[in-house]
């Protein structure tokens, strides 16, 4: 026979369990609204003239795995040069995949060819970070009424696509050694593995990308820290910099205050380094200031996200721990998704004098001050 | 991929071993924790966290 301490002890355990089990299922329900956003969380309309492709196309391999994702080209009536914008490396960095989401509904390409991923990283769309507090989605409304919602997601791929991360990742390409984690970090496993982990894929389809349609200029767009001292910043290949020093000037006769910053060569694995060294391709990584991601953020959802408002950050104003003057700072994702458009399509339009034949011209886009003043929503189709 | 699954299995024989220590536990206090360890647990074994 039990004790009768048992006996309860055992009853007590079943209800644990099971409680264990709800709050478990009532988890899995929320984590799989991620998974499976429905039709309206994520979804695009582009521009007429835009052909949809799938990374697949470039890269076989990707084909029915979760990394394969969304490219769409647009090539112009006359010919030039071909830029590749992605957004969505990190997808905790709102702003760079709401810039490529309007530069794919806005462009119309006149002259040369634009490709865009706006969701360069879908396994990393599908979970946010434990303990994070993140919001699940963010959104706009568009002048029509209608809710854009897109997914807020996380730095690297979800575990459950590629598990477990090594203790000591090593970049496969210059034996660097790095955190396990980045492993799973787009931005370090370029220019990729053919049969690595699946961001070493995923990178590798990139790579055969700007090859096989001979990227002249590869942009990839983030966002960063504002205690991160690369924030509001160009960072370029050598062989970019003088495009980007250009466009920096430009940016700055347009009110626009922008660092530039030379792609470290010691630093392996990021696009601006490992695309410009492994081809051709002048490649340019943007940094906008992202408080929602950053280590000093206080009560973190929507509101966080859209207006970049923290009462931690004026703390950390206060006491100079940041690399943005905070405090007459635009913080607001509008202004950062115009300083996106609006580097892009200056980028794009100074290539011709670097690099013979390869203009580009697209038109469409929104000014920096329209965006910032009409907002996002203003710019993104019903 | 191969090591995916020895994480895999390696995660069900904790299941196991945390649902036994559930059950063997006399406080309350530290069944309510093996309970809380179950939940990641759960999530990873069925591929969704």
């Amino acid at each position: 026979m039990f004790e009768k301490r048992y006996l309860a002890s055992r009853f007590s355990a079943t209800l644990l369990l099971l409680g264990a089990v709800a709050v478990a299922a009532i988890s899995a329900h929320s984590y799989l609204r991620m998974h499976h956003p429905g039709p309206d969380v994520d979804r695009v309309v582009p521009r007429e003239g835009f052909v949809h492709k799938r990374l697949s196309d470039y890269f076989q391999g990707l084909q029915d795995t979760p990394a394969d994702t969304d490219v769409y080209v647009q090539e112009g009536e006359q010919p030039g040069g071909t830029l590749l914008v992605l957004g969505g490396t990190h997808a905790n960095e709102p702003a760079g995949v709401v810039a490529a989401v309007v530069l794919l509904e806005n462009a119309d390409v006149k002259r040369g060819r634009l490709i865009i991923a706006p969701y360069a990283n879908l396994m990393a769309r599908t979970h946010t970070f434990p303990q994070d507090a993140h919001p699940q989605t963010f959104g706009f409304e568009t002048s029509g009424g209608v809710r854009r919602t897109f997914r807020y997601g996380a730095r690297t791929t979800n575990p459950v696509n590629e598990w477990p991360n090594p203790d000591i990742y090593i970049h496969p390409a210059s034996g660097q050694t790095m955190a396990g984690v980045e492993r799973s970090n787009l931005n370090r496993a370029h220019p990729g593995v053919a049969d690595g982990g699946m961001t070493e894929q995923l990178a590798y389809g990139f790579m055969q990308l700007i090859k096989q349609e001979d990227v002249d200029l590869a942009i990839d767009l983030h966002e960063a820290s504002p205690e991160y001292p690369v924030v509001d910043a160009l960072v370029a290949h050598e062989r970019a910099m003088e495009l980007a020093a250009m466009v920096t000037m430009e940016l700055e006769f347009e009110g626009i205050p922008i660092r530039l910053e030379p792609s470290p060569k010691n630093l392996r694995g990021l696009s601006h380094r490992e695309w410009g060294d492994q081809t051709d391709v002048l490649a340019i990584l943007m940094e906008t200031c992202n408080a929602s991601a950053g280590r000093f953020r206080g009560r973190t959802g929507e509101a966080l996200v859209l207006t970049g408002e923290d009462k931690a950050y004026d703390k950390a104003a206060e006491l100079g721990r940041l690399y943005v003057p905070w405090e007459s700072w635009d913080k607001r994702i509008a202004e950062r998704v115009g300083r996106h458009v609006t580097s892009v399509k200056l980028l794009a339009e100074n290539l011709e004098f670097v690099r013979d034949d390869a203009g580009i011209v697209i038109e469409g886009l929104p000014a920096y001050t329209s965006l910032s003043e009409e907002g996002v929503g203003a710019y993104l189709r019903d | 991929m191969i090591l995916t699954w020895v994480y895999w299995a390696i995660t069900v024989f904790v299941i196991v071993l945390v649902v036994r220590s559930l059950y063997r536990e006399k406080s309350l206090r530290e069944q309510f924790v093996a309970a809380m360890v179950l939940v990641p647990l759960l999530l990873r074994v069925l591929f969704i966290k």
